[in-house]
């Protein structure tokens, strides 16, 4: 069969074409909104219309037969109008109000989950892991599938006292920026790879490789035409394997998950933060990392339990002080912890006063 | 200087720095630009006539793209020869 | 065609209330026999704890630099149907909106060239379909545009601009995020698309400082609506909130950042002198207090993800520029903006990371933007500075 003609640099399609009318209308004319359950609100505009916005669950990875069926949810309930959010979850826009209990109805009836609006837990930003990585030290789409079937009441219903934001990263180049989420984990590599010095001259470009290592742990060693990792330089960031396969960074019995706490990017009341490290290290254990769960769930308990209204976890913790968040948390405080990368200096107390 | 024969020296220049160096598109330009006396521009639009068509390629490694005379394999993927 | 392999490590991932990615990866598996290897592949990854993807494989389509990534199995094969797996990412819309017959119309291709699998949507913004050979690349590239639909950025490129939903369906926008977007995605098409940058350049647009693309955390040049002039206060609705039981004392007043905030019970006052524009009141009496009514933006650069000298937030470069309608000021300050960091850095040096190497000084010169104090948290604390010829004019 003949295949149409194709076009180059045309870009995406604008936008206004899959706006519903009610939006074109009152287009940046809007006066405020409602939070009217954990999954709906209403958008009024100046005009008096009202939009009404009922947000459901995906895990990002999703069929071309479950984008169908909210294709044709989205035809049935609103005029075939939809969108998706940036955490990845999926936004039917409903002019009518009518038609908003009965779509939620059904949504639930199909066993979607209707919820992330308001202080709650929205949809874990991820990345791709084992599902479609080569440098993945985890599975990003396991892990947020285990954490959010604990977490889930947090998105559908259970409020907290502001919006919690997580994320997971499946290696360390953080695909998904997750360096400035409420709670996010990120996964690492803890040992130099190992080489395989008969395929490395086969497969690799040595001055790409030692060019690769960002703290030039790696030297040419013209012996055998391959080349040398200075143990006491590498801190385990894969990029060498990127290039060179045959130097392996996977350890799967060593591999696992960090956890980092307190970022945000927005910038109410308090500047945008960087997360930082909460727990150090966590074995992988597929398929539903048990132990990860439970610790995030007591980092949320903990903050829901101990922060004031509007605070979000990193406001809360800069509040109370680092020093608590480890008392109250219970967690462990270990060598990992003092920094001793890039920053460090900026991280070390510089006052007497502290709290026990 | 005709088309043709500004994308010829651009291939005879890809054609003697294969192996040698990952050359990007900006370096490309700059050497010919150089060479030839025309303005960047003009090599550029040379260059890219030849990529559209397959005469080179853009390609990707150590992080970064470059551009590259396009393997036996590829033509063969594009349909460009048998 | 399905169900090749016994799954049990991943059927555990089935159970619970929340989606399951792993029943997705098994509807696009009744149909195509890549998705069931990508089922066998990861059971397998779940059991020893490790992934089977080979990175590499120059893949894209004839003319484009990128929006293909070369993805293979390292395990062809066991899993023959994933010996290619490649990745082709579509300009996502402005906002991610779609409707009904466009998504499907993108599902039906899909499934006739790919595994049927898809991200809504990848972290660059793009519509992500995983899953494909090489074969097949030229043939969907023409599918897809002749349809309108466009291939998104990767490798040394720019990456398809996002944004957050703005005026489409948000009070706090203070620009038209959708249409700036829009028009940087058109206006950098060739960027996009030919990859002649050092490395990869993001731009990213939210409405306000809520920022709800995170685009001070992920963009090299983050684009960030606000105000100028006093917030606008309903009097009324502010009493509604406090009757309807909000401690506006504790719960505003005594959060905004900059103490400029004041409630006697009756009426509230703001020194807009001090506000910071921060956001937090907007947001949480969004029915009492809107934005001041001069709209623009302000302008920030470098943010990036750790690897590999640590993570950077973008940095303010410009207080305020307006964005209106056709952007000529904000498309030229771009070009400039491009225009140093593609003459001054290394290959694969992010802009962030060549200003901090080479000084503010000479980027604010560059692109002829002035120093102010909005650009810095405080000025220097050491006596270390330079002067150059032209401060002795
Ligand atoms: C990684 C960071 C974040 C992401 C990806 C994110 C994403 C989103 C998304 C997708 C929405 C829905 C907006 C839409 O309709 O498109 C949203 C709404 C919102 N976000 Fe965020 N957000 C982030 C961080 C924050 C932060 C730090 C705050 C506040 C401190 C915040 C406050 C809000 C508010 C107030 C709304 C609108 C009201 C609502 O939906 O309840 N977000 N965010
Ligand atoms: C010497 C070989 C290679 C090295 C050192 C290398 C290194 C890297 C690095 C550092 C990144 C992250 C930076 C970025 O996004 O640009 C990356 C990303 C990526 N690489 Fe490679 N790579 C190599 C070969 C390849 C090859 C042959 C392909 C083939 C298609 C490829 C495809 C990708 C893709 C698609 C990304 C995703 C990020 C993006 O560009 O959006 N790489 N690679
Ligand atoms: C050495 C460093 C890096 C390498 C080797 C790398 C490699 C890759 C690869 C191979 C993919 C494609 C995954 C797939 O779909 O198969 C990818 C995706 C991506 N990369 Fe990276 N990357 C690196 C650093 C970064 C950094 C620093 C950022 C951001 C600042 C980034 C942003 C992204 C984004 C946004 C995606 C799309 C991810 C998704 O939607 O799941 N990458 N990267
Ligand atoms: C070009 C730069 C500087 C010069 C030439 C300089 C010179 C001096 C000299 C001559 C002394 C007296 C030493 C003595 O008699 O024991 C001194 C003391 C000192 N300097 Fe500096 N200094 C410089 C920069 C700085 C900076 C940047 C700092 C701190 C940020 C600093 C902090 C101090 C302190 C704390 C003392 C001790 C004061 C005291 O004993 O009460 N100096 N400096
Ligand atoms: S975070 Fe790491 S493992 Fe995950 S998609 Fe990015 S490069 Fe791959
Ligand atoms: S893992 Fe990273 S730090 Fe270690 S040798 Fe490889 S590139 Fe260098
Ligand atoms: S960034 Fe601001 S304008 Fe944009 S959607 Fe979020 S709150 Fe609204
Ligand atoms: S926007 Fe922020 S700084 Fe300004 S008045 Fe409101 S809370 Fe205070």
């Amino acid at each position: 069969m003949a295949l149409p003609k194709r076009q180059t640099d045309i870009g995406p399609p604008k936008y206004d074409q899959f706006l519903p009318p009610i939006i074109k209308k009152n287009y940046g004319k809007w006066k405020y909104h409602e939070e009217l359950s954990g999954g709906t609100m209403v958008h009024v505009a100046e005009s008096g219309d009202k939009l009404y916005t009922v947000r459901v669950a995906s895990p990002r990875i999703l069929s071309t037969e479950t984008i169908r069926e909210i294709c044709d949810l989205s035809e049935k309930y609103c005029d075939g109008y939809l969108r998706f959010t940036t955490r990845n979850n999926v936004e039917f826009l409903v002019s009518d109000q009518s038609k908003v209990d009965p779509l939620v109805a059904e949504l639930k009836q199909k066993k979607y989950l209707v919820g992330g609006i308001g202080d709650r837990v929205s949809n874990i930003v991820h990345t791709q892991g084992w599902v479609h990585c080569h440098s993945a030290c985890t599975d990003a789409s396991g892990l947020v599938k285990a954490i959010m079937d604990d977490l889930h009441e947090y998105f559908t219903t259970k409020e907290l006292p502001n919006k919690v934001r997580l994320a997971v990263a499946c290696c360390v180049n953080m695909c998904g920026a997750v360096h400035c989420s409420d709670i996010a984990v990120v996964a690492v590599h803890r040992k130099v790879p190992t080489i395989n010095h008969e395929l490395v001259p086969k497969v690799c470009e040595i001055p790409t490789t030692v060019a690769s290592c960002p703290t030039s742990a790696i030297r040419p060693n013209p012996k055998d035409k391959s080349v040398i990792i200075n143990e006491e330089k590498c801190m385990y960031c894969g990029n060498c394997f990127t290039v060179c396969p045959p130097i392996d960074i996977h350890k799967p019995e060593e591999d696992g998950v960090a956890i980092v706490v307190g970022g945000k990017v927005g910038s109410l009341r308090t500047d945008p933060k960087f997360s930082k490290l909460a727990i150090p290290f966590f074995y992988n254990e597929p398929p539903r990392w048990p132990k990860v769960v439970a610790a995030i769930r007591n980092i949320l308990e903990t903050y829901e339990k101990n922060a004031m209204k509007h605070e979000r976890v990193g406001e809360w913790i800069e509040r109370i002080g680092w020093e608590s968040f480890f008392k109250l948390t219970g967690i462990e405080f270990t060598f990992q912890h003092i920094d001793d990368f890039t920053f460090a200096r900026d991280t070390f107390r510089t006052s007497a006063a502290f709290k026990y | 200087m005709e088309t043709a024969e500004l994308q010829d020296k651009i291939f005879a220049y890809m054609e003697k720095m294969k192996g040698k160096k990952k050359l990007k598109e900006k370096d490309v330009i700059k050497a010919l630009a150089e060479e030839t006396s025309e303005a960047p521009d003009t090599v550029k639009k040379a260059l890219r006539g030849m990529i559209d068509v397959g005469r080179l390629m853009y390609s990707y490694g150590g992080g970064a793209s470059s551009v590259e005379i396009p393997s036996e394999e590829y033509l063969r993927e594009k349909g460009l020869i048998k | 065609m399905s169900g090749k392999y016994k799954t049990p490590m991943l059927d555990e991932l089935e159970k619970g209330p929340w989606p399951s990615f792993v029943t997705e990866i098994k509807k696009a598996a009744k149909k195509s026999s890549m998705a069931d290897d990508e089922l066998g592949q990861l059971e397998k990854s779940y059991k020893t704890k490790r992934g089977y993807w080979k990175h590499g494989g120059i893949v894209g389509v004839l003319g484009y630099g990128g929006g293909v990534i070369g993805r293979y199995s390292s395990l062809p094969e066991e899993f023959p149907g994933i010996a290619h797996f490649h990745t082709v990412r579509i300009n996502q819309t402005s906002g991610f909106f779609y409707t009904a017959k466009a998504l499907k119309e993108i599902c039906d291709i899909w499934d006739k060239y790919g595994s049927g699998l898809t991200n809504m949507h990848g972290s660059t913004g793009d519509l992500v379909l995983l899953g494909t050979t090489t074969e097949n690349l030229e043939a969907i590239f023409a599918e897809y545009s002749s349809r309108g639909w466009d291939l998104g950025g990767s490798g040394s490129a720019m990456r398809t601009p996002s944004c957050c939903v703005g005026p489409g369906r948000c009070e706090w926008s203070n620009i038209d995020t959708l249409d700036i977007t829009y028009t940087l995605t058109q206006e950098f098409q060739d960027e996009l698309h030919r990859p002649a940058f050092p490395y990869k350049f993001k731009i990213k647009t939210a409405g306000c400082a809520v920022d709800c693309v995170a685009a001070i955390a992920r963009a090299d040049m983050s684009i960030i609506g606000t105000w100028k002039g006093n917030i606008q206060i309903d009097q009324a609705e502010v009493k509604k909130y406090a009757d309807k039981g909000m401690n506006i004392q504790a719960e505003i007043i005594d959060m905004c950042p900059t103490n400029c905030m004041a409630y006697d019970g009756k009426t509230l006052k703001i020194n807009d002198v001090e506000c910071n524009r921060c956001m937090h009141c907007i947001a949480k009496m969004t029915k009492a207090l809107r934005s001041g009514k001069e709209k623009g933006a302000t302008i920030l650069i470098g943010s990036k993800a750790p690897i590999v000298v640590g993570s950077l937030l973008s940095w303010v470069i410009v207080p305020f520029i307006k964005a209106d309608a056709p952007y000529t000021e904000l498309k030229e300050l771009i070009r400039k903006i491009i225009g140093w960091w593609d003459d001054t850095a290394k290959p694969r040096e992010r802009i962030g990371e060549v200003i901090e190497s080479e000084g503010m000084r000479p980027f604010l010169e560059a692109i002829g933007v002035p120093p102010m104090p909005q650009q810095v948290k405080e000025p220097r604390k050491d006596p270390f500075f330079f002067w150059s010829e032209s401060d002795f004019k």
